[in-house]
């Protein structure tokens, strides 16, 4: 009798939990799925809207071809927002870490210094940030009119205070300009760190007080096999983050041709590079696991 | 003094000297990469109020000598900023507060419950996630277009030969509607940190209320949401900001009522085109319309910026 009253209640409790999900098991299905299952068809095809009303002909690979044998933009275009990510990836990943590790910590004036860093969450995630860094606001050549990084340091004189050569000065500036664009795109990292670090035990870190373990030891066996997790949240969100912003060079042609309502080229634009991406998320990942977990296993 | 005291002194000095090194590196990091951030505010803050001649102005490098509300002025007319901003508040913040109930719902399924297809709903969740929602732009405006999900409207035409068409497009039902079932823009994540917070929540007390007699939902309602404010202002938060910012979805949704975002990224071919052509003025103009639409964010933000700052403290993912 009892085992089957507890049946019932484990009944009640899957329905439960059916319901509260059945919203957005339709959302998921109408607006997801379904869209989603559309594009791909749309990318093995050709599109031809008739007074709105969309026509397949399916063509099988003939998209895909075109854009990687007869397109000459496509693979310039992909490998440029290809490198640009993997130069700016582990700068975004590494600064992040350290300035959530920082902020973690008890210190004066740390709420501050909290919001502060958060500002660039609500700028950057935006179309200010563009205007911001933009290196000069021509338009249609109007002329070049300022520099912002180069205002920033040139304007206090660190530079000519310390002498360097002007190449010197270049390159660091370049430097300064990448680190400024990977700072502005590491809020919502820091903030997933954080939060990641808060939810760790004290008394990891009790024990390895009494061990005797130094801070160094503390990170690398406690803070980052506990943050794993949220690094591969980190590396997901990251990724999908910097490769599908409006300033990359893909998304910019995927958009333009679905302006111009070329929906197949685009959708298989966008099929490519999203192999491409998930690809580089997968190996990322999958390097994490391999190099990084493996020391405590 | 023996030797030993000798030592343990050494020992607490050297101590200390690395807590301060440690300190003033500390510092000295927060300090400069603070002025990476702060540098470009105070920059749009300063150009917003220039006037042409403190551009040419060599000696002026901040506080503009003759500050002029013109820049602002212009820009409130190229932003069409009256208008856009109601549609941001109709569209975006309407989908926003949508987003923050429907993530909640089914995230509390998700944390609390154990059921058949758990693991296809959670790997269909991270497919939400991961895949880019430009992945299906094309497809969502074609459909809003021409709403008609089960075939069901086609149906009706071709029986009774009418020329039935719900097109969607540019009303606020395109950006509620996905909103409302929870996948609309970034619920995924929305969905995983308020399950992460879920999770971690105390389970008795539920449980009491439901021995009680109360049903799930009551549950969920009474006695989870009430305990979750944290969450709640977190996911607010970062739902609000990312509506507030978003112009992807926007631009492709709206022809006419669009957004904020929409204009504010279109500003500078209207600048040219209305204000000036000199390349002062249109910077001038440009982060004077930056500051404008960066100003309402800003003020919440500093309303809600210390529960914020602690919650984030307090939701603690885990991954």
């Amino acid at each position: 009798m009892a085992k089957k009253k507890h049946k019932g209640t484990e009944a009640i409790k899957r329905r439960n939990g059916q319901l509260f999900l059945l919203p957005w098991s339709i959302g998921f299905i109408l607006f997801f799925l379904f869209p989603l299952a559309q594009s791909l068809m749309y990318s093995f095809s050709e599109v031809k809207l008739d007074y709105g009303e969309v026509k397949l002909k399916f063509t099988g690979l003939e998209n895909f071809r075109a854009l990687l044998f007869e397109n000459p933009d496509f693979i310039d275009n992909l490998t440029t927002s290809l490198t640009k990510f993997i130069a700016s990836f582990p700068v975004i990943l590494i600064l992040s870490l350290v300035l959530a590790i920082i902020l973690n910590q008890r210190f004066r004036g740390r709420l501050l210094f909290r919001a502060m860093y958060f500002l660039p969450v609500i700028i950057a995630s935006g179309v200010v940030i563009e205007f911001l860094m933009r290196t000069n606001y021509s338009v249609q050549g109007l002329g070049v009119s300022s520099s912002l990084q180069e205002d920033m340091f040139s304007s206090t004189q660190i530079l000519d205070f310390l002498g360097l050569p002007p190449q010197l000065e270049t390159y660091f500036l370049s430097i300064m300009g990448n680190l400024m664009t990977a700072l502005w795109n590491c809020g919502i990292q820091i903030i997933l760190f954080i939060s990641g670090m808060q939810a760790i035990p004290d008394l990891l870190y009790e024990v390895a007080h009494v061990e005797g373990a130094t801070k160094w030891e503390e990170f690398w066996y406690i803070t980052f096999p506990q943050l794993a997790r949220v690094t591969v949240l980190v590396i997901v969100f990251t990724t999908v983050e910097m490769l599908t912003s409006k300033t990359d060079v893909v998304m910019e042609t995927a958009y333009s041709y679905m302006q111009s309502q070329m929906y197949a080229e685009s959708s298989a634009m966008l099929w490519i590079f999203f192999a491409v991406i998930s690809s580089f998320m997968g190996l990322l990942i999958l390097l994490f696991n391999r190099f990084c977990m493996k020391r405590w296993d | 003094m023996n030797s030993s005291d000798l030592k343990l002194n050494r020992y607490k000095r050297a101590e200390q000297i690395k807590k301060i090194s440690y300190e003033i590196f500390r510092y000295f990091i927060l300090f400069s990469i603070g002025y990476l951030v702060i540098y470009p505010l105070i920059y749009m803050i300063s150009a917003a109020f220039k006037s042409p001649e403190d551009f040419l102005n060599p000696g002026i490098v901040w506080l503009p000598q003759s500050p002029t509300a013109e820049n602002l002025k212009n820009a409130f007319k190229v932003l069409n900023f009256k208008s856009a901003f109601v549609n941001t508040l109709t569209l975006e913040m309407v989908s926003a507060f949508l987003e923050i109930i429907s993530c909640s719902v089914a995230a509390y399924g998700l944390a609390r419950f154990d059921f058949k297809m758990k693991k296809i709903t959670m790997a269909a969740l991270m497919m939400t996630i991961i895949v880019p929602s430009t992945m299906i732009i094309i497809p969502t405006v074609v459909n809003f277009s021409n709403l008609d999900f089960l075939g069901i409207i086609g149906l009706i035409n071709k029986l009774t030969g009418s020329e039935i068409r719900l097109n969607i497009l540019d009303t606020p039902l395109t950006f509620y509607l996905p909103s409302i079932f929870g996948v609309g823009l970034r619920s995924g994540i929305m969905i995983f940190i308020y399950m992460q917070f879920f999770k971690g929540l105390p389970k008795e007390l539920e449980e009491a209320a439901q021995i009680d007699g109360a049903n799930a939902l009551a549950t969920f309602i009474r006695i989870a949401l009430p305990s979750s404010r944290v969450v709640i202002l977190t996911v607010s938060v970062f739902a609000v900001i990312w509506h507030w910012n978003d112009y992807f979805l926007a631009v492709m949704y709206t022809s006419q009522n669009y957004p904020l975002a929409v204009s504010v990224a279109n500003m500078i071919v209207n600048i040219t085109s209305s204000v000036s052509t000199n390349t002062d003025v249109i910077t001038a103009t440009t982060m004077a319309g930056c500051l404008m639409f960066i100003l309402p964010v800003l003020i919440l933000y500093m309303f809600v910026q210390k529960g914020f700052i602690k919650s984030i403290d307090r939701v603690g993912i885990t991954g």
